[in-house]
């Protein structure tokens, strides 16, 4: 990965990143020091952060350490003035037991609990505390089909 | 009946003593190993108007080789059954196949007589059955053709005698009825009271999660079956499943068991693609019965693509 460059007047040279440009990436540096979770959850962490904060561009995205779980998590907002979410992300080979989830929960806002895959790829997944009535079916409707049916069925 | 018989108009009284005294009956539950089941109709409808479904599971007697429809018994949930026992609703009745045989002989023997002479009737009806389908085939076709009288008549004739002398009723054709309102199935609902024994069904940690989310759920009103198909523990109704849509799919954990999250994704979308929300459900931490929560958590599509 190399940063994008204009070949202007200005001659600005290309600068290609080391290849532990993570490692030194100030917000991993950040993840790493509030020493909670292991360099797995906080790998997986950083690559939520660079999705979240670059390529959907969520505002005032900062990473917090939660002591009870032991993991790293993520905070920022989708839009500037929106209420403040709650980001879990997690490496797909590990578990997640349902305290853990109600401990997230328990802080308050909305809550994405994200699985980062071997190959980077990245699933989000709301979850939210009671029973959530779902959407109702798009067509309700009876499209009329009753006769045909019961024709069929005689075959 | 030579005069018609007079009406008799139920008074409202008269329906609502009945469906008080439905409603206080006492329902029998038979096991089957482990399974519990139910058997009488009167008592499947009261089940129902308790909020509690089951699955029919038996065959019909003149539909046996489909699964479209099915008939009693209705098996129960361990967790419906639980319910109703909890509830003093239904009572177990004790196994009475251990019981010897020998010791009634005449109740066997009046059962084979009976029987034989199920089969000498039947078979007598089949074979008027047969008489008037050959004579009404031969009637018509004799008005098709324009034989003579006398030789169509003697034809008849004939037939009918061969029919008579070679016909058989096979015993595969007999049709058994089972008695379930009576025959050894139930007793009276003094001796039901007597004889309900406690709730037999073990009872490790993931059976009281499952029952104490039934529960909770049963008690705010939902109408809960199966989820088999939905790889989840139940599928919650906001009404008789008859009527709605399920609006959850209730998969049961403990607070601290750990879940394979690409689990969690799967049942996630699973639920996303049939419009009903995944509900995980723990029970809470308190010993008493009546102390605990349930705690639900609703996983919602998150619209992030």
């Amino acid at each position: 990965m190399s940063e994008l460059t204009k070949k202007t007047d200005e001659d600005v040279i290309e600068k290609p990143l080391p290849p532990n440009w993570i490692l030194q990436h100030p917000m991993y540096q950040h993840l790493m020091n509030l020493d909670v979770g292991d360099s797995a959850q906080v790998h997986a962490a950083f690559l939520v952060y660079l999705d979240l904060a670059e390529v959907r561009q969520w505002k005032e995205v900062s990473g917090v350490g939660c002591s009870e779980l032991r993991l790293v998590l993520l905070e920022g907002r989708e839009k500037e003035g929106e209420p403040t979410q709650t980001v879990l992300p997690l490496p797909v080979h590990r578990g997640l037991c349902h305290r853990s989830v109600r401990s997230v929960l328990a802080r308050g806002s909305p809550m994405l609990l994200c699985v980062v895959a071997s190959d980077s790829s990245l699933v989000y997944q709301r979850m939210c505390d009671g029973l959530l009535t779902p959407d109702p079916p798009v067509c309700i409707q009876d499209q009329g089909r009753r006769q045909h049916r019961k024709r069929r069925q005689q075959h | 009946m030579d005069s018609p018989e007079p009406k008799r108009t139920v008074s409202r009284e008269d329906a609502s003593k009945e469906s008080m005294a439905i409603s206080r009956q006492v329902i029998g539950i038979n096991f089957c190993g482990p399974t519990p089941l139910m058997w009488r109709a009167d008592e499947l409808k009261s089940a129902r108007e308790l909020g509690i479904i089951g699955t029919l599971v038996g065959s019909l007697a003149r539909q046996p080789r489909q699964n479209t429809r099915l008939g009693r018994p209705l098996e129960l949930l361990p967790e419906e059954g639980r319910l109703l026992a909890d509830m003093g609703r239904a009572a177990v009745i004790p196994d009475s196949t251990n019981e010897d045989p020998e010791v009634n002989p005449e109740q066997v023997q009046q059962y084979h007589a009976g029987m034989e002479n199920s089969f000498q009737e039947q078979g007598a009806m089949a074979l008027e059955d047969r008489k008037t389908t050959l004579l009404r085939v031969m009637t018509a076709k004799h008005n098709e053709d324009s034989g003579s009288q006398e030789d169509s008549n003697g034809a008849v004739r004939d037939r009918l005698e061969a029919l008579d002398h070679g016909f058989s009723f096979p015993r595969t054709a007999m049709a058994v009825q089972l008695c379930t309102a009576r025959a050894g199935l139930s007793h009276c609902p003094e001796v039901r009271r007597l004889l309900a024994t406690d709730w037999p069904i073990p009872r490790d940690e993931r059976s009281e999660t499952r029952f104490r989310v039934f529960r909770d759920l049963r008690r705010q009103g939902f109408y809960l079956t199966s989820a088999g198909k939905f790889g989840g523990d139940y599928l919650v109704y906001p009404g008789d499943p008859l009527r709605f849509h399920a609006y959850f799919i209730v998969v049961c954990i403990s607070m601290d068991e750990s879940m394979p999250l690409c689990d969690v994704l799967a049942i996630a979308r699973l639920g996303s693609n049939v419009k009903k929300t995944v509900l995980l459900c723990s029970s809470g931490e308190s010993q008493e019965d009546d102390g605990e929560e349930v705690v639900y958590t609703s996983l919602q599509w998150s619209g992030m693509v």
